[in-house]
């Protein structure tokens, strides 16, 4: 009888002592494993002000001590010719390589950092935005001068540059004329050898470019009534 | 009147300190580089002797590494 | 055509200089000499340059102001300055152009039956003065106060210490650097025993870390940035940039760190923490030159009226510290602080490394804090622990956020408790005062009064009957403006404002005072590296606008003290400095001379033997070194720096239930603070013509806010309707958002706190609790 009292009890301080322990185990095992973190922002974030800082850390191409080519040099006439309006964008004038691709790496062999392209035989204009893969969905084939039928667009003119035209004060920092959007990265069209040659910097190395020049007609968005308004929610900021 | 340009390159890191002291200094107009040790000096002096003492006094100057003459007006040869 | 030059000598020394840089060209492709900013003007614009520090931040650029026919009309960096060797920023290039605009004010205006009357400016002067005169008399001398500016110049600020202090003998005399730059000043006082940063701006050209601390330097100290950047892409420098939000700098900078507001506090604690248990200090110097101390905690945040705080400092040593640092191990402080451990350590691998120069910048994020004093304190533990200190390129170093913060606010002392030579409560400093100023020792008080939220607090309570504001603009810039605009428009307080352009602080005025802006007066500005710049008058003041310093002088005259102040009217600027010079006579502090400040662009001081001292404590730059050692912290008796213990402490104000955002504010490249010289420049005023909030885009997604729409944000004591701005100029985190405080019609500091450190007393903009909602 005692014997089996005793070998009765000691199971059940074996099975209280596993319930403690059991216990015991899982209160620790509710403390937080996981420590919230602050997300780091990602994706397409503020491209108003990262953008403008992209190419100037690149060891393809050297901002201070870029060559200028005479000779090959682009005018703002040749820019504006590809565009049926100033801010459009530009149509391709060279045959392309692979007609079924949307553009991506193919283009960006030769416009993601320019250089001079023996083929055609002039210096590649480098794009402000090459993280924008689908090319084609924007910049199209010219294949035809012809048109249709006889139209009437008028062409808008573009914004004039030149000493004093933009400038707020004598000397001053000119003032950007054109708008920002897709156009954030200043140095990939006013440094380098395919740069128009009316709009060459002289201090491409300085990066911080938004420090002393503004944009001219910046007609602020906010101002606007909210359910007349067009441009969508942005989605680019993809988690 | 002698008139001499120079360039003048800075220990490195002084650029500053000769920039300061060439400036005390009275027949010395100074242009220093944006984004090297180099400065431009141009002396403007009424004869060769003060040149020579001028000259001197650059040279003692300690920040100084090295002077290079780039182009002289000796006038007084002339006439 | 050319222009013409005088003569043949002028040829040939033009001929000189230009084949002398051609040469430079042929062996250095790509030096430039800042001429292509002489390109832009044309060739036969008759200009007359005049250099000149800038109206705006911190950092001090030198800039040439273009006149013609007594206009001025350009403006071009100063090639010759080593702040910013010919470059500028947006503001800096279009300052000039404010004074064109329609409302400035030209003429004296006094308040009559609810209306502002023109009067001729020697009657204003003479109501003024006899208000000031009639107040002390009825309710004693503490009941006349004046808030002066960290935008003053040098002798405007020395005149208002001297009048105050020493001629009517309150010291109600405070100014607005109290709201940015006292946690700064508090916690050099407490670690060194000396104000002002130890480095200069050279050495961003020696660093090669540069750690920013909460501050946005591509839109608030552009210039030093763009120095930064430069070295980035020539040595390869880095940039870390450790902030609650992700800014233009975040971009920029090699790697951004993101944490939870008020943790900065145990963020520097874990990396002391580190440095201590990797073996990292420099044991040699922490042995020669530290001291151990800490002080009271649990201290309050200054919310109730007439609050009091004295810290009793208590003396420990390196192991108590240690054991102190325990509870600040990365693992534990990144539970709270949301920064990962890795970025912790990462962090302090870069302090730690004995290899690597590392300057570290901070502004507004530390000093705009409950508890900013301590944060101060902290950041120089760790480049005390590691020894980084008072070398080229290796050191802290706090900006100042305006011009003359350091020049006027801090060395001049327009704070209540301060002197031009130390402070009110010293014996030794109220007599030297004395002896310069010629007054009666006894007319000095010793003790402090109100600092500057506590004074317009007393303006509430009636006991300020008397108040001027000069160029600044409380309404606009005080926390909980709530409760403070409608103190001054009580009928018991007298309010006399002297500005530029009417502003909301001039619309509660009882007479307003037309100033001389910047190029319309001659002065002296102090920047952040302790350089002293100064400019002669350009061009003339409009109408009837007068110099600050002269008004002042004029009313206290009117008063019955003009035998303290005999300046003529010509040169009193100059006279002013050369007095005020005497107060820091000695090798610790001495001012350079007035011809060497005209001659140059500006001097560092200590200026000794004709010298300016760049790193200041390191025997081997600086002359005021005596103990024969490396280093000598001679601001401390014993020469030693303090290394503080300082724990973590929550806000006064976090997100809960009802409130569930913190609201950060702040600035924007383009405007100046409460924006009245930048929003009437064109240009400035079209790239951002009004405030925001912006919001983090997942928590804009919840809300079913859309750019542009317009939002209320409410805190406990007020409220502000704003635009939203989403993923345009910056990021906050989720659960935050921040609002620039430069729109009078969208007032900000509504809704904002006034919790302050207990040290410095200066206000947190950062941090409080609000809640937002369509409006």
């Amino acid at each position: 009888m005692k014997k089996r009292l005793g070998i009765i009890s000691f199971f059940v301080i074996i099975f209280i002592a596993f319930i403690i322990v059991w216990n015991y185990s899982y209160e620790q095992g509710l403390e937080d494993a996981y420590i919230p973190m602050i997300e780091k922002p990602k994706g397409s974030f503020i491209p108003s002000e990262s953008v403008v800082f992209k190419r100037f850390n690149s060891d393809k191409v050297d901002y201070a001590n870029m060559p200028i080519d005479e000779n090959y040099q682009r005018m703002l006439v040749n820019y504006y010719t590809n565009r049926a309006y100033p801010g459009a964008p530009p149509s391709i004038p060279h045959p392309i390589k692979n007609e079924r691709s949307v553009g991506g790496n193919t283009c960006n062999k030769c416009h993601e950092n320019g250089g001079f392209v023996e083929k055609f035989d002039t210096y590649a204009p480098v794009t402000p935005h090459a993280e924008k893969s689908n090319c084609r969905q924007c910049h199209v084939t010219k294949n035809t001068r012809e048109t249709f039928k006889a139209f009437a667009f008028d062409k808008k003119q573009a914004p004039k540059v030149g000493k004093g035209t933009n400038n707020a004060l004598l000397g001053s920092p000119p003032m950007i004329p054109h708008q920002l959007q897709l156009r954030e990265n200043c140095i990939a069209c006013h440094a380098g050898p395919s740069a128009p040659k009316e709009i060459r910097v002289s201090h491409p190395q300085r990066t911080n470019c938004r420090q002393c020049h503004l944009p001219k007609n910046n007609r602020s968005t906010q101002q606007i009534d909210a359910s007349k308004f067009i441009r969508k929610f942005d989605d680019l900021n993809e988690r | 009147m002698v008139i001499k340009s120079y360039l003048a390159h800075a220990v490195k890191g002084k650029k500053q300190e000769l920039l300061e002291a060439l400036n005390k200094l009275n027949q010395c107009q100074v242009t220093s580089a944006e984004n090297e040790d180099i400065i431009v000096l141009v002396t403007d002096t009424s004869d060769d002797n003060e040149d020579e003492i001028l000259k001197e006094k650059i040279e003692s100057i300690l920040s100084l590494k090295m002077l290079s003459l780039v182009s002289g007006f000796n006038t007084s040869t002339l006439k | 055509m050319y222009k013409s030059i005088s003569g043949r000598r002028d040829f040939i020394r033009k001929m000189a200089m230009l084949s002398a840089m051609t040469a430079a060209a042929t062996m250095f492709p790509g030096i430039l000499f800042a001429k292509e900013q002489e390109d832009g003007i044309p060739k036969d614009a008759n200009l007359d340059w005049k250099k000149g520090p800038c109206r705006f931040c911190g950092v001090g650029c030198g800039i040439l102001v273009g006149t013609e026919n007594g206009k001025a009309v350009a403006v071009k960096g100063d090639p010759n300055s080593s702040v910013n060797r010919g470059l500028l920023c947006v503001k800096g290039y279009h300052q000039i152009m404010c004074i064109q605009s329609k409302d400035r004010l030209q003429h004296a205006l006094v308040k009559k039956n609810g209306r502002y009357v023109k009067t001729p400016m020697h009657e204003a002067l003479d109501i003024v003065a006899n208000k000031m005169k009639g107040t002390i008399k009825e309710h004693g001398k503490d009941a006349v106060a004046m808030f002066t500016s960290g935008q003053s110049t040098i002798p405007e600020g020395y005149i208002a210490s001297k009048l105050m202090k020493g001629a009517i003998g309150t010291n109600n005399l405070d100014c607005n650097a109290r709201l940015c730059m006292a946690s700064a000043v508090t916690g050099f006082l407490t670690t060194f025993g000396a104000d002002e940063p130890m480095g200069c701006y050279e050495d961003i050209d020696h660093a090669d870390y540069f750690i920013t601390w909460g501050n946005n330097m591509a839109e608030m100290h552009p210039v030093l940035f763009s120095r930064m950047l430069e070295q980035k892409s020539r040595r390869g420098a880095k940039i870390i940039d450790f902030a609650t939000r992700t800014t233009r700098s975040s971009t920029a900078s090699d790697k951004s760190i993101l944490f939870e507001p008020q943790t900065d506090l145990a963020v520097a604690n874990a990396i002391c923490y580190e440095i201590i248990k990797n073996g990292w200090v420099n044991k040699s110097f922490v042995k020669k030159h530290c001291n151990f101390s800490k002080g009271l905690t649990n201290m309050g945040y200054g919310l109730e009226d007439n609050y009091k705080f004295k810290d009793i400092p208590e003396k420990i040593n390196f192991d108590e510290y240690k054991e102190f640092l325990k509870d600040y191990s990365p693992e534990k402080v990144s539970k709270y602080s949301k920064v990962s451990v890795k970025d912790i350590k990462y962090l302090a691998a870069i302090y730690g490394n004995p290899n690597t120069k590392v300057v570290s910048y901070w502004c507004m994020g530390m000093n705009q804090h409950t508890r900013g004093t301590w944060m101060n304190n902290l950041v120089y533990n760790i480049h005390l622990l590691t020894g980084k200190i008072s070398q080229p390129g290796n050191g802290p170093f706090s900006l100042t956020g305006q011009p003359s913060a350091c020049g006027t606010a801090r060395e001049v002392g327009t704070f209540t408790h301060k002197l031009p030579h130390g402070v009110v409560m010293n014996k030794k400093d109220r007599e030297m005062a004395a002896k310069i100023w010629k007054v009666p020792y006894d007319r000095i008080p010793a003790k402090p009064t109100y600092h500057a939220t506590e004074m317009f607090r007393a303006v509430d309570r009636g006991e300020i009957k008397f108040i001027w504001t000069q160029a600044t603009n409380p309404m606009v810039s005080l926390p909980k403006t709530g409760r403070y605009r409608p103190a001054m428009q009580k009928e018991s307080c007298f309010v006399v404002v002297s500005d530029v352009f009417p502003t909301p602080t001039s619309d509660v005025a009882d007479v307003i005072l037309p100033a001389a802006w910047h190029i319309e007066k001659s002065g002296m500005y102090g920047n952040s590296e302790r350089r002293t710049q100064h400019w002669d008058k350009m061009v003339e003041a409009p109408g009837e606008a007068t110099e600050d310093a002269w008004m002042f002088i004029e009313v206290a005259r009117r008063m019955g003290y003009g035998d303290l102040f005999p300046y003529c009217k010509e040169n009193h600027v100059e006279e002013i400095y050369n007095e005020y010079r005497k107060f820091h006579a000695g090798k610790k502090h001495n001012m350079a001379p007035l011809e060497v400040l005209k001659k140059q662009s500006g001097a560092i001081w200590p200026y000794v033997n004709g010298k300016s001292t760049q790193w200041r404590f390191n025997a081997k730059y600086d002359p005021a070194c005596t103990n024969g050692e490396s280093f000598h912290f001679y601001g401390k008796k014993d020469g030693k720096a303090v290394i503080w213990q300082r724990p973590f402490e929550e806000a006064p104000e976090k997100p809960d239930q009802e409130y569930p955002f913190w609201l950060n504010t702040g600035r924007v490249i383009e405007h100046w603070h409460t924006g009245s010289m930048t929003r009437r420049i064109p240009v400035l005023h079209q790239a951002v013509p009004n405030a925001y909030v912006e919001f983090h885009p997942d928590d804009a997604k919840k809300l079913g806010v859309r750019n542009g729409e317009k939002i209320k944000v409410t805190s406990r004591r007020g409220s502000c309707t704003l635009p939203a701005s989403i993923n345009e100029r910056g990021l906050p985190t989720k659960g935050q958002v921040f609002v620039p405080f430069f729109d009078e019609n969208m007032l900000i500091n509504d809704v904002t706190l006034d919790a302050f450190c207990p040290i410095s007393k200066e206000p947190d903009y950062k941090k409080c609790a609000v809640k937002v909602e369509k409006a």
